[in-house]
């Protein structure tokens, strides 16, 4: 103390001690709320910095995986703490799980290792655990020791791990918790409030990035599946299978297979039913498939990129679908998925209250063949399946190489028809048509011949299903008839007869189907000025059972023309006999299987004479095809049967072949010298011009 | 450097020697003795202060500030209990300086400019702290922890292996607890 205080007034002295003293306790007061007002300034300041680089990163990153790595570094950053870890929020059918993302951010890998691997290797359930509590609750939570929370199942690993304090906070997308962040620190921490505030807007932010991503997954989706039955649709399978396609080439011992697979039946249920009973056929039927993959022991369903032991079911469009089965280890494998898809489809739908039977056609292209191309492999099963539909339907067929050699003629062909029916490169030949009573020509059966322009002369065995395929068969069929028209009518004209010369035209199913095929008859009729009594059109009995009702109108409007019809190569189909007494129908070809069998069995006699009795109870004429021999011209005469039509008779033969038989039936001339070489028919072909059972 | 290191200088001073003493050290150092504690002042200054104390004590410089250390401890404690009371032993305490200690003092005080340590555990069992400032304040970091020591009723027996102030790149201390 100095002097000059020690000579103050002590009253005063004291006085301007406790001056002193108020000042430097004002002043530490005002340094203590100042110093606290910095502080929550700087709180707040690194708290906004801190959201605005969580938005930020949300609102760039590419990815949600990005985003949920930067924003646990970011925060255990801020926080100070040094474990954070992400929980996403998944959907398990009925239930909801969180299941670790598996990103985590750790300052210490090795310190916190069990408890990690613990926390990846479980799944939680709401309300279970820390992360389970927030899901439920969508509020952040704060445990000020782990140790000391009964709840908290990861205890042994936490202590391990040396972890104390932990947070977690719930990420928001709209009001559902779409995943859950926590964060651990190695001290007993009280909870800040602070914080805590902040925590639903961070869960906010991060719930954007998983907002975008989910609509851009729902794009890459859409863009990759069939709306309709939400399976994987032409682009995405092209894709897997292009990857097997890789992967097959690096691994020549994993084998894969493509099934191709066309619902059978499924466009009588589109074009009767309408199209929003196909869609639910599609869609149920979608499902069983979807059913009968995963109920196999070794395959399984996947939306993942080809795996080991995975399969991919698509649809390719219509009624097609495709299956692609990774990891098999032969066609056996394949074979028997195929079996399992046609037992899925063994009971019947239920589409608008009825019961729809349905089966698939599947053909089956295996890697073995060593594929170069997605296109070529789903080519080949597409083959197959065409096999395995021409070879009666459901059922399964595996493609050969054959099938691809056929294929590509076909294709050829189809090529060389258009060209063809473009350039009338055809002809037709007639077959007389013989009263057997009086051994006269009543009239012919017009065949259509295709005079290829190397010379050849193709039959309609050849040509005439791809031509029912491809829709030519309608330009062609058109042709046909006003061909046969006129010549027939020339032929008329030339043997003029008490009654006409008739001529039998075949119509195939689908110029059958067309709507305005009486309309096409009857401006032919006119064009070329034929008795429509003398025409007959041919149909086959396929054609009556697709469609009974247009079947008997289109008949009896024909009729009303004064057309006659007959039903071609009958006794081959399944045509119910009623059913045919019920058409307007006037005159019935006996198929020449049975008039070439009669020779040699007595129940193939039978069937001709059941036939013709039940043709005169209905009032129908009765043409015996494909009498050949002399014995069997016999047999029919005694039967009473009125028509023949066969080699005995005449080859068919082209117009001036026909006037020459007019003028000297050869029958007649050399009965007994002659030898019927063969009918057309048995040289395996189908019979004539719309014999094609294509339907 | 932060005020409130220069009014932890003047509670030390006057609680040990009264406020008089203070006065003359702010008049031998050139210092007006206005510190705030949220205020920056230049580091020169505290030097100079240092300086002066050595002066009037007949000591060493590095031993003022050693001994300044281990002196502020209490009241930093008193000033920021939460520091002390999250820690139960002077070497958990130490151990937290870059994590959790200088990281709150940063918050405290924008632009504080703390040092950093690193630490070795020695093989038998003592603590290596390595120190590195422009400051070159390591008999500071000394005090402090004998403080800390103090705080805990512990013995810390520090012993600098190497040392800026003999032209060592940073300084290495050895901590010992007994």
């Amino acid at each position: 103390m100095s002097a000059a205080i020690e000579s103050c007034d002590p009253v005063e002295f004291a006085r301007l001690k406790r001056r002193l003293e108020r000042e430097r306790a004002a002043r530490l007061e005002v340094e203590t709320v100042s110093e606290r007002s910095l502080r929550e300034l700087y709180m707040r300041e690194q708290e906004l910095r801190l959201l605005q680089d969580i938005a930020t990163a949300a609102n760039l990153s590419q990815s949600v995986n990005d985003v949920f790595q930067y924003a646990l570094a970011r925060i255990c950053d801020f926080m100070g703490w040094p474990v954070g870890h992400a929980y996403l929020v998944e959907e398990r059918g009925d239930s909801t799980v969180l299941k670790s993302m598996k990103l985590w951010h750790v300052q210490d890998a090795e310190k916190i290792a069990s408890f990690r691997a613990m926390t990846e290797a479980h799944d939680l359930a709401p309300g279970e655990g820390l992360p389970g509590r927030v899901y439920r609750s969508r509020t952040a939570a704060w445990l000020s020791d782990v140790g000391a929370d009964g709840a908290f199942p990861r205890q042994l690993p936490a202590r391990e791990s040396g972890i104390r304090a932990a947070c977690a906070f719930p990420i928001l997308v709209g009001e559902e918790t779409v995943a859950v962040v926590e964060f651990y620190t190695s001290r007993a921490v009280e909870p800040d409030e602070a914080l805590l505030q902040v925590m639903p807007q961070l869960g906010t932010h991060l719930g954007r990035a998983i907002e975008r991503q989910r609509a851009e997954d729902r794009l890459v989706h859409d863009a990759s599946h069939d709306p309709l039955t939400g399976l994987p649709n032409r682009a995405l399978f092209l894709d897997r299978l292009n990857q097997a396609i890789t992967h097959g080439k690096r691994n020549p011992e994993a084998q894969f297979a493509v099934l191709f697979l066309d619902l059978d039946r499924f466009k009588i249920v589109n074009d009767s039913l309408g199209h929003l009973a196909g869609d639910s056929l599609l869609v149920q039927a979608a499902a069983r498939l979807k059913g009968a993959l995963r109920s196999g022991d070794t395959i399984a369903v996947t939306n993942d990129a080809a795996a080991a032991g995975t399969g991919t079911l698509a649809r390719l469009g219509g009624d097609e679908f495709t299956i692609l089965l990774n990891s098999i280890n032969g066609p056996s494998a394949a074979v028997r998925v195929a079996n399992r898809v046609e037992d899925a489809l063994r009971l019947p739908f239920v589409v608008d209250g009825q019961e729809i039977y349905t089966t698939a056609s599947i053909g089956i292209a295996v890697s073995a063949s060593g594929y170069e191309t997605a296109d070529a492999i789903l080519r080949d099963a597409d083959l197959a399946m065409y096999r395995a539909k021409a070879l009666g339907k459901a059922r399964c067929e595996l493609f050969d190489q054959e099938m691809h050699a056929v294929a590509l003629k076909r294709l050829a062909l189809e090529t060389d028809l258009r060209r063809a029916v473009q350039n009338e490169e055809f002809v037709l030949h007639y077959q007389p048509i013989v009263s057997l009573q009086s051994n006269e020509v009543v009239g012919f059966e017009a065949l259509v011949r295709w005079q290829k322009p190397n010379g050849e002369l193709a039959y309609p065995a050849e040509f005439i299903e791809i031509t029912e395929e491809t829709g030519l068969i309608l330009f062609l069929g058109r042709w046909v008839l006003r061909e046969a028209c006129c010549a027939v009518r020339a032929l008329q004209q030339q043997f003029p007869r008490e009654e006409p010369l008739t001529v039998s035209v075949n119509v195939s199913p689908r110029q059958f189907a067309q709507p305005d095929l009486v309309a096409q008859v009857r401006s032919i009729i006119a064009e070329t000025g034929f008795d429509p009594r003398c025409l007959r059109l041919e149909i086959t009995e396929s054609v009556t059972i697709d469609d009974a009702e247009h079947v008997a109108s289109v008949l009896t409007e024909l009729k009303e023309l004064g057309v006659r019809v007959s039903i071609d190569d009958f006794g081959t189909g399944y045509s119910s006999l009623s059913y045919l007494h019920s058409l307007p129908l006037d005159v019935l070809k006996i198929d020449q299987s049975f008039v070439a069998a009669m020779d040699k069995s007595s129940e193939s006699r039978q069937i001709v004479r059941t036939i013709m009795s039940l043709a005169s109870n209905l009032g129908m004429d009765v043409v015996a095809e494909g009498a050949e021999a002399a014995g069997q011209v016999a047999q029919l005469q005694s039967m009473g049967c009125e028509f023949g039509q066969g080699y005995y008779f005449s080859r068919p033969v082209d117009l001036a072949g026909a006037s020459a038989v007019l003028i000297r039936p050869g029958w007649l001339a050399e009965a007994e010298g002659r030898t019927g070489t063969c009918h057309e028919s048995q040289r395996g072909l189908p019979a004539e011009f719309t014999a094609s059972k294509a339907g | 450097m932060k005020g409130i290191v220069f009014n932890i200088l003047e509670q030390v001073v006057v609680s040990n020697y009264g406020e008089s003493t203070w006065d003359d050290l702010l008049d031998a150092a050139g210092s007006d003795g206005v510190y705030t504690s949220l205020g920056t002042y230049p580091d020169e200054q505290m030097m100079r202060l240092v300086q002066a104390a050595a002066d009037a004590l007949g000591m060493q410089p590095g031993a003022v500030v050693r001994w300044f250390g281990r002196q502020a401890m209490p009241h930093f404690a008193e000033r920021y209990p939460d520091f002390f009371t999250t820690h139960s032993s002077t070497r958990s305490f130490v151990l937290d300086l870059n994590t959790i200690i200088h990281p709150k003092v940063r918050k405290l005080y924008t632009g504080a400019n703390c040092p950093n340590f690193d630490f070795e555990d020695a093989p038998d069992g003592a603590l290596l702290i390595g120190y590195q400032s422009p400051r070159k304040l390591c008999a500071l970091a000394h005090g402090f922890i004998e403080g800390v020591a103090d705080h805990y009723s512990e013995v810390a027996e520090v012993e600098h292996l190497k040392c800026m102030h003999h032209g060592d790149e940073r300084c290495l201390m050895r901590m010992t607890i007994h």
